[in-house]
């Protein structure tokens, strides 16, 4: 055994250094050293003819048969010979005794090889001894051997077959740490082989040598592959045998010795064969070896070859035709249920052409069911201008392509990026009509469900026990394809064609968690229909099938790359965690609580509470909190919060866009939450970006397109450049996932799902009076000489900010140019004066050392006076809605107040004084106008139609409410003018209400009732607000994007609408209001896609050169 | 992409830090995050770290500027409020963040902590304690560093 082992050393010391001999060449060469490695080492490396002087040795000495013996098991010592690990796999069949002879058998040809008489002879000889031996059935192969032995030559001794038997377990072992399978041909064909000899070669038809059925492996497919000979001189026989040889990929051996790096340099990728007679014969196409390389050293596939066709005598470089049959191996049939196999060394993402899928399409196999999308279709990055085809698909396009580009100005408003809610429906595919069942609510809900929320009910329960979405969608993923192989035992195999990952399951368009995403539109009761599905499933019960529900894999996403492993056994079961806005907590609570039979469930709030303990949060039905304290407790302990260490039955975002940004830390910690269901709750699944969509996903844990690079590469990019296939891709992966139904869906009966009193929604075109008109006109040719300057210098875009600007003071002016007046004078003010009073005053009273200085109050104040709208220190912008603190620091309320950590005091970010909200001074600028606007008031024709208008209503004596809408306040600020003049009792509602008031101001609107209008600034509406007592909405301005005003008017044509809404824009003519609805025109005629971004710039300064004509 | 989103405050600030850099300081946003800055700040003069050029890496968190930037040397420094995986103790950065501080005034300020190193509020124990017990040796250790670590080369 000893001797065995190092000379097992010895010759993979000289293999290493010439990879590529024959293990039975460095043998001999070694015996011809005496065993001396380094020895034979230099002689095989000064004379690459060698093999040759050793052959002729050999066969001189005679002492072949015993040389042969010894050489066979050294020859199987070649661990990295993969042709051996196959033989031994093959040692546990009947057939392997015959295979150990057929080893000998081409040993003999060699020895014997000039000479045709002695060639011939020999193999009758074997042959007949193989068919004996079969015939015998010898079970194992070391009495085989022994057998073999015997009859050969009587030289062989009990201890050889010893040696050789230890040997063989050696080698099994060493098989099994080495995964490195190669072909091997097998033994039928062998015997094929040597009858085709005897018949000679022009009776051998290709086709019939079927190599045998084996257990493991299963054929895919056979071919013809051309080769090209890298030898000379060589003869081929028709259907001879060959081997393949792989380069070694694998990395330890480069650096194990100098000369191997040299060899394994040149080797790269090239696939050698060989016949045994003839050593290397030749080498495959690129295309063959690129595609085989990674295949077999997965050691899950195969290939078996044989010579068909070559020149009789080869030259360099001729063909040579093989007749190839690749085997896949069963385990990929077999491996656990769900399991997929990929090669692991081809995990970029990026790499359009995976092995497996590219040796499919050699072999010409056609997948019987084609995926939809492919990489090369992809790849092509066709433009699609035409796309009048599928309008619709268009137009959603364009709509991705606008986005895109807005978001290349970040100085247009923010609320420019809404997407409008048509849009929205384009994108995902509203579906008109749904064919659900519908579902009883559970008698614990104490209240009625409409049929539609049932069908919801329905269908949100099935997703949870996760049978029907299954059964729902039993379509191929769109990136998969279906092939079947040769071999009848295997069933289809899908292939991914995007990440050559293959698998028998069939590859459903999702592969999700439990769950989804209820998107119905705003209004339908997304809140009520979750409350009746907690009730009816509150997962208190044993868990049907928690197996598949807890995700214990790693989560890898993305870039992140993060790995997450849950240890689930130390989790508690939890009910429903349900993440909200912090505004609709205590919706939340009361609409649970009052939909609910009492002591049905319990629900907690967990805000602001001191526990760390999961098990507080476990021992209820539903836990409330938001988004907030759910990133916080992210950020503090990672998956160790309190949140985390619960695993829930079912986790439910309401407004879940909230974490449209899936890098941010509030996404984060909810896509780690452990959960048995999860569901989003959004009537915008998407608010700007199709990347939103790619959060919720990843919520839901659904695969593939958790993976960032996947659903950039296949769903962003197609989308932003304009691809339909990206569209239908996502339509496909919503469509069981998502439910969205919109007022306009319609029930089985084809009646709508919710009926809702009709909008009518008009313009009311205004005719400036002359004073106004010359106002605007001298406003107008003041802005256009500025613009033209910034034309002529070539500089609009970088002058964005400043043009947005003038075009803000010109539908300003179309208000009321009060409102422009007011900014452009500068004019001593007289609260400013008042406001320095004050500040003075402090100043005099307390002589505490954070009061600011004289000087310094008067400068600020000096400032003002000279409307210097200076900078507010935290958003670095001109202040808007600007306050001064005690301490006479200037900043936007918003950004102080978002900065303080309670809602009622802080610090000063500029001087650290701790200030109340109540301290806090408006600055003067909240009166805006520097006349005394109410002694001079006039109507602009703006304000004089809504007044007409309300004054109608009013007359009509139907009690009928109305909101006014404007974008800014100190337009409100006028209209609180006439209003109060002519007796109209109205309340407000803007910005600068904290939450108490806003509750306040919409009870008392909704409640009373000679409160009949509502001012309301089109952007303070915050997420569900619910004016269903007002059926007029009156939007005064028009703003940039529809959407906005969309969402407003949604607010009034709700659930809970009695009355016809009536919906009144006020444009002015001839002004740049006009404009402005042209410029929304021409862009939403626009096809993005075809854009470049020069085109999207000059386009851009074309809509900008349009406003100003 | 992840950049589409970024606030207006910090697209001013980049701007104004790569138009009107602050003397010794450099501040480069990641290409591929604007989020992420290389910094580089020269060794105030006048302080053992004269001469040296000392990378950091700055990050502004998705609250920022409601909180606060993360910092950190990248360049090995000898200071005491600087542990050796090159977090900063600096109160700026941690309890007294306000918004209105800028990245250029963190970075400002991390460089007059270099001129002053504060031995009283240490990060790093054995540093600070060297530097109370033989304030002159230290110094020359951070000198030593600085030449070793932070020659720029």
């Amino acid at each position: 055994m000893d001797k065995l082992t190092s000379e097992l050393e010895i010759i993979q010391k000289v293999r290493s250094v010439f990879p590529h001999l024959l293990p039975y060449d460095i043998d001999r060469a070694i015996r011809h050293c005496n065993g001396d490695t380094d020895k034979a080492i230099a002689l095989l490396y000064e004379s690459p003819e060698f093999t040759l002087i050793v052959k002729r040795t050999l066969t001189s000495t005679g002492s072949r048969v015993s040389a042969h013996i010894k050489s066979e098991p050294s020859d199987e010592s070649e661990p990295l010979d993969s042709k051996k690990a196959v033989k031994i796999e093959r040692v546990r069949d009947s057939e392997c005794v015959i295979e150990s002879l057929d080893g000998k058998i081409s040993v003999k040809d060699e020895a014997v090889e000039s000479d045709d008489v002695l060639q011939r002879k020999p193999k009758e000889e074997n042959v007949s001894e193989s068919v004996s031996f079969q015939a015998q059935m010898i079970e194992s192969e070391k009495k085989s051997v022994a057998v073999e032995v015997k009859e050969e030559k009587k030289e062989i001794k009990e201890e050889t077959n010893d040696e050789f038997k230890s040997f063989e377990t050696f080698l099994k072992k060493k098989t099994l740490l080495c995964p490195k399978p190669i072909s091997q041909v097998p033994l039928t064909v062998k015997k094929y082989e040597y009858g085709v000899l005897d018949l000679g070669p022009s009776s051998g038809s290709v086709d019939d040598g079927d190599f045998p059925e084996e257990h493991d492996w299963l054929l895919v497919g056979r071919t013809t592959i051309t080769g090209l000979s890298t030898t000379k001189g060589r003869k081929l026989e028709f259907n001879e045998i060959v081997d393949f040889h792989f380069p070694c990929l694998d990395p330890r051996k480069k650096c194990s010795s100098q000369f191997a790096s040299r060899a394994s340099a040149a080797a790269s990728e090239i696939v050698r064969f060989s016949t045994r007679r003839n050593g290397e014969i030749g080498r495959l196409p690129m295309e063959w070896a690129k595609c085989l390389n990674p295949l077999v050293s997965s050691s899950k596939v195969k290939v078996l070859a044989r010579c068909v066709a070559a020149p009789p005598r080869l030259q360099l470089m001729q063909e040579i035709v093989l007749y190839a049959s690749f085997y896949i191996h069963r385990s990929i049939f077999t491996e656990g249920d769900r399991s997929s196999w990929k090669l692991n060394a081809y995990n970029n993402i990026d790499s359009t052409t995976h092995p497996l899928p590219t040796l499919f399409k050699l072999l010409k196999i056609k997948p019987y069911k084609e995926a939809e999308f492919t990489p090369e279709e992809l790849d092509s990055r066709k433009r699609l201008l035409n796309l009048q085809d599928d309008s619709d698909d268009a137009e959603a396009l364009s709509l991705g392509g606008k986005r895109r580009k807005v978001a290349q100005h970040p100085e247009a408003s923010n609320d420019e990026q809404v997407l409008s809610e048509s849009s929205l429906n384009k994108i995902v595919g509203a579906v008109d009509e749904y064919r659900l069942e519908e579902m009883e609510p559970p008698l614990t809900l104490a209240c009625e469900l409409r049929p539609y929320q049932k069908q919801a009910l329905h269908w949100m329960s099935e997703s949870e026990k996760g049978i029907d979405v299954e059964k729902a969608s039993e379509t191929l993923h769109p990136c998969w394809a279906a092939y079947r192989i040769c071999d009848w035992r295997a069933s289809a195999i899908y292939l991914n064609t995007f990440s050559g990952e293959a698998t028998t399951q069939l590859s459903k368009a999702t592969q999700m968690a439990r769950g989804g995403i209820l998107a119905d539109a705003m209004g339908l009761g997304k809140t009520v229909m979750t409350i009746a599905l907690i009730l009816g499933r509150t997962g208190k019960v044993v868990y049907d099938d928690r197996p598949m529900a807890v995700d214990t894999e790693p989560v890898c996403n993305g870039k992140l790359g993060k790995v997450h492993q849950t240890k689930v056994e130390q989790k508690v079961k939890g009910g429903t965690l349900i993440v909200c806005p912090m505004a609709l907590l205590g919706q939340w609570k009361d609409e649970l609580e009052t939909h609910s039979r009492p002591e049905s469930i319990s629900v907690s709030v967990h805000y602001g509470a001191r526990t760390n303990d999961p098990r507080v949060l476990s021992e209820h039905d539903v836990v409330l909190t938001t988004y907030g304290v759910l990133t916080s407790a992210y950020k503090n302990d990672g998956e160790d919060s309190i949140f985390h260490r619960v695993d829930w039955y079912r986790v439910v975002l309401d407004e879940a866009h909230t974490i449209k940004s899936w890098r941010s830390q509030g996404a984060q910690a909810a896509f780690t939450l452990s959960a048995h269901c999860r569901w989003c709750l959004t009537g915008t699944p998407i608010q700007n970006n199709l990347e939103d969509l790619y959060s919720l996903l990843c919520f839901l844990h659904v695969e593939p397109w958790r993976n960032w690079a996947w659903w950039h590469r296949l769903i962003q990019r197609p989308y932003e450049s304009g691809d339909q296939r990206g569209l239908r891709l996502i339509r496909a992966i919503l469509q069981p996932l998502m439910l969205r139904r919109t007022k306009e869906t319609k029930d089985k009966e084809g009646r709508p799902i919710l009926v809702l009193p009709p909008t009518d929604i008009r313009i009311i075109e205004c005719e400036q009076s002359e004073a106004e008109r010359d106002f605007y006109d001298a406003l107008f040719k003041r802005s256009k000489v500025q613009f033209d300057q910034f034309v002529a210098q070539g500089k609009v875009l970088h002058n964005y900010a400043s043009i947005l600007e003038l075009l803000l003071r010109l539908r300003q002016c179309c208000n009321h140019p009060f409102l422009v007046m007011s900014r452009s004078d500068k004019q001593n003010y007289l609260d400013v004066n008042k406001l320095a009073k004050r500040f003075l005053e402090i100043d005099s009273t307390s002589q505490n050392s954070s009061t600011p200085s004289r000087a310094y109050v008067e400068e600020v104040v000096d400032g003002i006076r000279r409307d210097e709208n200076a900078e507010c220190p935290i958003c670095l912008e001109s202040a808007d809605d600007p306050i001064l603190t005690p301490c006479a620091h200037r900043m936007c309320r918003e950004c102080l107040l978002s900065s303080w950590r309670t809602t009622t005091t802080g610090f000063c970010p500029i001087c650290r004084k701790l200030l109340n909200k109540n301290e806090l001074i408006t600055c003067p600028s909240e009166n805006r106008f520097n006349i005394d606007i109410k002694k001079n008031w006039k109507e602009s024709s703006k304000v004089s139609k809504l007044l007409a208008c309300l004054e109608g209503i009013r007359h009509s004596g139907s009690g009928e409410k109305s909101i006014v809408f404007s974008q800014w306040t100190s337009f409100l600020d006028l209209l609180e003018i006439p209003l109060s003049g002519r007796g109209f009792n109205f309340l407000r509602f803007d910005g600068k209400l904290v939450q108490k008031q806003r509750e306040r101001v919409l009870m008392e609107f909704t409640h009373s009732s000679d409160k009949t209008v509502l001012l309301m600034s089109l952007k303070a509406g915050g997420v569900g607000l619910n004016l269903t007592a007002a059926s007029n909405v009156f939007l005064m301005d028009p703003w940039w994007n529809p959407a906005v005003e969309e969402q407003a008017i949604m607010r009034i044509h709700r659930i809970g609408q009695k009355r016809t809404v009536c919906v009144r824009r006020f444009i002015v003519k001839d002004t740049v209001e006009e404009r402005l609805q042209q410029v929304q025109a021409r862009k939403q005629g626009m096809i993005a896609g075809a854009l470049t971004d020069e085109e999207v710039r000059s386009a851009r300064i074309e809509e900008l050169k349009m406003l100003f004509r | 992409m992840a950049n589409s989103n970024l606030p207006r405050r910090i697209i001013k600030e980049t701007q104004r830090l790569l138009s009107e850099p602050a003397p010794g300081i450099s501040a480069s946003p990641s290409e591929d995050n604007m989020r992420y800055f290389n910094v580089m700040i020269l060794g105030p003069t006048q302080s053992p770290y004269e001469g040296g050029v000392f990378k950091l890496e700055l990050f502004l968190p998705e609250e920022y500027p409601m909180a606060a930037p993360k910092v950190r040397f990248l360049t090995k420094i000898y200071h005491p409020n600087i542990d050796k995986l090159g977090r900063i103790c600096l109160d700026i950065l941690k309890d007294k963040w306000s918004p209105a501080l800028q990245i250029r005034t963190v970075l400002l300020s991390i460089q007059a902590l270099l001129s002053a190193p504060n031995p009283d509020d240490p990060l790093s124990e054995n540093i600070a304690k060297h530097w109370k017990t033989n304030e002159a040796e230290a110094v020359e250790t951070a000198k030593e560093w600085t030449r070793l670590y932070a020659s720029g080369a």
